[in-house]
């Protein structure tokens, strides 16, 4: 293997979270407390190094690095301070971006210094959008009660698809669209380079039929279940938030294609669908539900997050505080717009809902490139582990 | 000096109780007609009011104190320097090691741990009467100035340090500048908190510092031709550097080369040179001397696939170095150090090099980042050696975002490709460099030269240095600057190679002990292992047979001699281990309180009972400095020695004359043991040689002893170190079963 250490990795590792990885004097102590390395594939050591010797590719093509649920042990028990479990963020953090398409957006989302430019996007086009769409007025205490948030980009007669859906789909639908393209590129990526890494032989591939269900599927069960995340020792805790706030995400996806469904296709037909629903709608009661677990389990992560870097077990990062304060956002806001329309406080409960629809958008458009790329990355990194050791990579005659 | 002799009975810490003491009483006054006195507990401050009124009152001026081990209570037993103490240890050695009786034996255990206190009461009234009073040696001439071989980092060091205790110093150095290796440096090791940054060079402002010191005297280009005499009175001849000199020292000519070369058949290799006795009358005179000629950079064109010679991106690190200094790192952008020869499973670093090599690999690494904030160097180590504070130092470096280092083993350097296996990052590698820098070692000055030139009687150089690679260490223990040349200490890369701290403290140490031993000669007694000692080697010359035993055998060359083959003692040099008087068949050198007629009258004074299995008598000699000790330490905690047993402390084995051993054997006792250090390449003697020595002699009175139709098994040399306390018990007691299998000694009763 011919090294070619790249010193502008380092540095950018080192501003991510990663300024400690050149304490490593390789010992292994964290392969050994890490309660997901495997003896065959310990990590991360061996990450450790080569992170301290700049080698990007063996790293952004590395399982390991996505495997890792950075609970914390190998920090907590590194002699050193070399903090392998934010290194291994810090490696994440520039994967993600590397692996990110299209590129320029990619690298915005990467680093505190785009912020100001990633809230200004999404919030110029919904402006723009709501300027344009001819809504731009706050509506009476009537009309806000009737419709609530309803006529936010206004109103028009087509009776197939109602206006303000045309809006929101126009922008919501490219930004999801976007983020599928990228994930499906990023993902594809990752995988083939996987597979060459691994050195698999193409002569045994397995179907889709065959990979969803012995790969993929499992691996979807292992994240439900948070399996991996309890083994962790050192921040018990994350799995008391992380739990909540993926339950909140899937309620809230139930919730959005339930009132989609019922607004945009039974209500073309049953007229009472449209409108804000009951509290007691038993879909209201999951949406209500879903958005305090939301905000409990991201305040949990929050909260513990703070903690760790008071004692100095985490490093602060953009990377990290990104996606907290998006996922509190999206909380926060929603949680509030819907009270502001209980309290027909039809002028706030605007402003509000503009920022929630601002949040939300960045949320999904930006989703490859930041953290919440770990949905797709990690599950990718666990499916192909499940492959890795099957008998379509390994032979089992070998063994 | 008339000797006023009384012996005092301490009867606490248990011998009252084990003892008949008024029994023992009696073997003093009656048998060997000497005063007695029984005391409740000497050491207390009554007894020691009690012992100066004896002084004060009766005029007793030697005491023999029957009581603790004489290694402990040293100081509530001098009774001052008009006085002598003989110690007799009834209390390690006899009550507290009688064990419980065993089976069968009740009767008579009183009676034979009352025979064994006897005798050693005996014993201790014998040396308390044999014993005189030293007198300190007087040097004819007295110099106290230091010389300070060497004019880098150590030497001036050693000079600065000895001139701020007060002593006059002069700095000789080969080149024609101070500063010697550091004068290369780009920058040096971090000295201070947090090490983690390398300091500017401080070579020039040490330099200031020893030019501005009025008691320092600088002389450059010069050299040692050689040097005579002895602490106190080195007599030594200085010659421009590089040069020949009549006055070059002499190598060894031994007897059958002297032959050969008087025949005519062997070129003699000192033609032309003074002979190494002969005093030259312009030589420079001193008190002590500094080794500090430091060291070489080692040769590393042995290593075939690392193509140094032949592959011009391969240099040293000493190259490296001048490189750096010489502005000549432009356009390095990556730079593989090498620390490990590498090649098929060698796991060894390069000969001579150790952690300053380790640490000088992460210093240039550091010059390749700071010459160019792109460049990348490459640290490939099998051992990173970074002692104390230096491992902040390492840590520094390692932060450094160019820096780049794995174990790894070197297979081959071809052209500008480093190939590396076993690497932590889990696969060979190959790096493509500009320079790969080899970690060469450090060779110290004396392992190709004596160095110090020594006009002595065992040769110019150090001995045995091949047991130390070469370096100028003595294996001391505990005193690691110290020589096997009194007077004469070794400090920095010379000794061991050592970064710029080390050598700093090497050279405080080193200049404190010059100074140490010139105040000893001053004072007439032994530095170490014996410091203070007074009594010194005496010789009967009318009765030498110049046999050259003692010239020979001496550990610390301390003996010359004259033409004839006449010892000529140099005492200053001497560390009092007796050596010379184990050696010689003539039994002509003595201590005045420790010679062969003083031990051998002990011995004598043992009882030996007749045919009696239950009572034989085997004689221990036990080395003082390790031996004895351990023996206490048993006895401290209660280990069973053997009743036959009767232990004798001597100096150093080297010293044991074996007269003392034919003696005993005629006089009737059944066994003689000599326990002391352990000899050979990791030999613990405190006089490096002695030890062996006796071993070799012990070798020779078996053949002996057989002719006299003895068993050679009856004697037998052991070692032992101080830690094997909790062994030694067995390994007398052993000896003593297999002697009582031997049975008694034939000759009793002649």
């Amino acid at each position: 293997m011919n090294v070619q250490p790249d010193l502008d990795f380092i540095r950018y590792l080192k501003t991510a979270g990663g300024d400690t990885m050149k304490k490593c004097y390789q010992c292994a102590t964290c392969s050994v407390v890490c309660p997901l390395s495997t003896e065959e594939h310990p990590f991360p050591r061996q990450e450790m190094i080569w992170s301290g010797w700049g080698m990007k590719d063996k790293l952004v093509t590395d399982p390991n690095v996505y495997l890792c649920h950075q609970c914390g042990d190998c920090t907590a028990y590194c002699p050193r301070g070399a903090k392998p479990g934010d290194v291994l963020g810090a490696i994440r953090a520039y994967a993600y971006s590397a692996l990110g398409w299209p590129t320029g957006l990619a690298k915005l989302a990467s680093s505190a210094k785009g912020l100001p430019m990633l809230i200004a996007i999404p919030s110029v086009i919904i402006f723009v959008l709501w300027a344009i769409s001819g809504g731009m007025t706050i509506p009476g205490s009537e009309e806000f009660s009737k419709y609530g948030y309803q006529h936010f980009f206004g109103h028009w007669d087509f009776h197939w698809l109602s206006k303000n859906v045309a809006f929101i789909d126009f922008f919501m639908l490219g930004a999801a669209g976007l983020a599928v393209f990228a994930s499906f590129k990023g993902v594809t990526t990752l995988w083939n380079s996987m597979v060459e890494r691994e050195g698999v032989d193409s002569n045994f591939k397995p179907s889709l039929n065959q990979m969803v269900k012995e790969f993929l599927w499992p691996s979807i069960i292992e994240i439900v279940q948070h399996s991996r995340f309890k083994e962790c020792i050192t921040n018990r805790d994350r799995e008391v938030g992380h739990k909540p706030l993926m339950w909140a995400f899937g309620g809230l996806f139930v919730v959005t294609v339930w009132s989609a469904f019922a607004n945009d296709v039974l209500g073309l037909w049953v007229p009472s669908l449209h409108g804000p629903m009951s509290v007691w709608n038993p879909v209201k009661i999951l949406a209500n539900v879903s958005a305090v677990a939301m905000i409990v389990g991201c305040g949990i992560l929050w909260m513990n997050r703070a903690e760790a870097e008071a004692k100095d077990n985490l490093t602060p990062t953009f990377f990290d505080w990104f996606l907290i304060w998006e996922i509190m956002a999206v909380g926060a806001t929603g949680l509030l717009a819907e009270v502001a329309r209980w309290a027909g406080l039809a002028a706030p409960g605007y402003i509000l809902y503009f920022i929630h629809l601002v949040t939300v958008m960045m949320l999904f458009m930006y989703m490859p490139y930041t953290k919440f790329a770990h949905l797709i990355y990690r599950t990718t990194a666990m499916t192909f582990e499940k492959y890795r050791d099957s008998s379509f990579v390994k032979n089992p005659l070998d063994e | 000096m008339d000797k006023k002799i009384c012996t005092y009975i301490c009867t606490g810490c248990g011998i009252g109780e084990a003892l008949d003491i008024e029994a023992l009483s009696g073997v003093i006054t009656s048998e060997m007609a000497q005063e007695c006195k029984t005391f409740a507990n000497l050491c207390s401050p009554e007894g020691r009011a009690f012992l100066e009124n004896e002084k004060k009152a009766e005029g007793i001026n030697t005491f023999t104190i029957c009581a603790c081990s004489p290694r402990v209570m040293q100081s509530e037993f001098d009774m001052g320097d008009d006085t002598i103490t003989v110690r007799c240890n009834l209390r390690e050695q006899v009550v507290w090691a009688a064990g419980e009786p065993e089976e069968g034996q009740e009767e008579y255990f009183k009676e034979w741990l009352q025979e064994t206190a006897s005798d050693y009461a005996r014993m201790a009234c014998t040396r308390a009467a044999k014993t005189e009073m030293p007198e300190p040696y007087e040097m004819e001439s007295m110099n106290k100035d230091i010389l300070v071989m060497g004019g880098g980092i150590a030497g001036i060091t050693a000079a600065v340090e000895a001139s701020k205790a007060g002593s006059k110093v002069t700095i000789i150095e080969k080149t024609d500048v101070l500063g010697g290796k550091a004068n290369g440096w780009v920058k040096q090791f971090p000295t201070s908190y947090p090490y983690a940054e390398l300091e500017d060079n401080s070579i020039a402002s040490m330099i200031a510092e020893v030019e501005a010191d009025a008691n320092i005297t600088v002389k450059t280009s010069t050299e040692v031709a050689r040097i005579g005499g002895a602490p106190g009175d080195f007599q030594v001849t200085l010659k421009a550097a590089g040069t020949k000199s009549e006055w070059d020292a002499p190598e060894k000519v031994g007897v059958d080369e002297q032959d050969l070369i008087d025949k005519g058949e062997m070129e003699d290799p000192n033609a032309g040179l003074k002979p190494y006795g002969e005093a030259n009358d312009g030589a420079d005179v001193f008190g002590a001397v500094v080794l500090a000629t430091g060291w070489i950079p080692a040769d590393v064109s042995e290593y075939e696939h690392l193509g140094y010679g032949s592959n011009d991106k391969v240099v040293t690190n000493a190259e490296f170095e001048a490189m750096a200094k010489n502005g000549q790192l432009d356009g390095l952008n990556r730079v593989a150090f090498v620390m490990s020869p590498g090649a098929e499973d060698n796991d060894q670093d390069f000969p001579y090099a150790n952690s300053v090599t380790s640490m000088v690999a992460l210093k240039q690494a550091k010059y390749v980042r700071e010459n160019n904030e792109d460049a990348q160097a490459y640290i490939l180590y099998q051992h990173m050696r970074t002692p104390g504070n230096m491992e902040l130092f390492y840590k520094g470096v390692q932060m450094d975002d160019g820096i780049f280092m794995t174990k790894a083993t070197v297979t081959g350097i071809e052209g500008g490709t480093v190939h590396a296996k076993d690497t932590l990052l889990g696969e060979d590698l190959d790096l493509d460099v500009d320079l790969v820098v080899l970690a060469a070692g450090m060779v110290p000055t004396t392992r190709d030269e004596s160095t110090i030139n020594l006009a002595y009687r065992q040769g110019p150089a150090f001995l045995d240095l091949d047991l130390f690679d070469g370096y100028a260490d003595s294996h001391f223990i505990c005193f690691p600057y110290e020589t096997r040349r009194t007077g004469i200490y070794a400090c920095g890369g010379v000794r061991k190679a050592m970064n710029m701290q080390e050598t700093m403290d090497d050279a405080t140490g080193a200049a404190l002990k010059a100074i140490q031993s010139i105040e000893s000669a001053d004072r007439g007694v032994s530095v170490h292992p014996r410091s203070g000692d007074k009594t010194f080697p005496e010789f009967f010359f009318q009765r030498c047979t110049q046999c050259k035993r003692c010239t020979e055998e001496c550990p610390f060359g301390a003996l010359d001699d004259d033409e004839k083959g006449t010892p000529l003692p140099k005492p200053s040099r001497c560390r009092r281990c007796g050596t010379c008087m184990g050696a010689c068949p003539e039994r002509i050198i003595g201590f005045k309180d420790y010679n062969v007629d003083l031990i051998g009258s002990m011995i004598k004074a043992i009882e030996v009972p007749e045919d009696d299995d239950d009572k034989l008598r085997i004689l221990i000699f036990a080395c003082e400095n390790d031996a004895y000790p351990a023996l206490d330490m048993a006895g401290m905690r209660n280990h069973k020695f053997n009743h036959m047993i009767r232990f004798i402390p001597v100096r150093c084995l080297g010293s044991v004359n074996m007269a003392w051993i034919r003696d005993a054997l005629s006089a009737g006792l059944d066994g003689a043991m000599l326990l002391g250090c352990k000899y050979g390449d990791d030999y613990q003697c405190h006089f490096v040689k002695g030890s062996e020595i006796a071993n070799t002699r012990m070798a020779n009175i078996g053949d002996t002893l057989s002719t006299l139709g003895l068993e050679p098994e009856r004697v037998r040399s052991e070692s032992v170190a101080i830690t094997d306390y909790d062994k030694v018990s067995e390994l007398v007691n052993d000896f003593v079963d297999e002697i009582v299998e031997l049975g008694a000694n034939p000759f009793k009763g002649f």
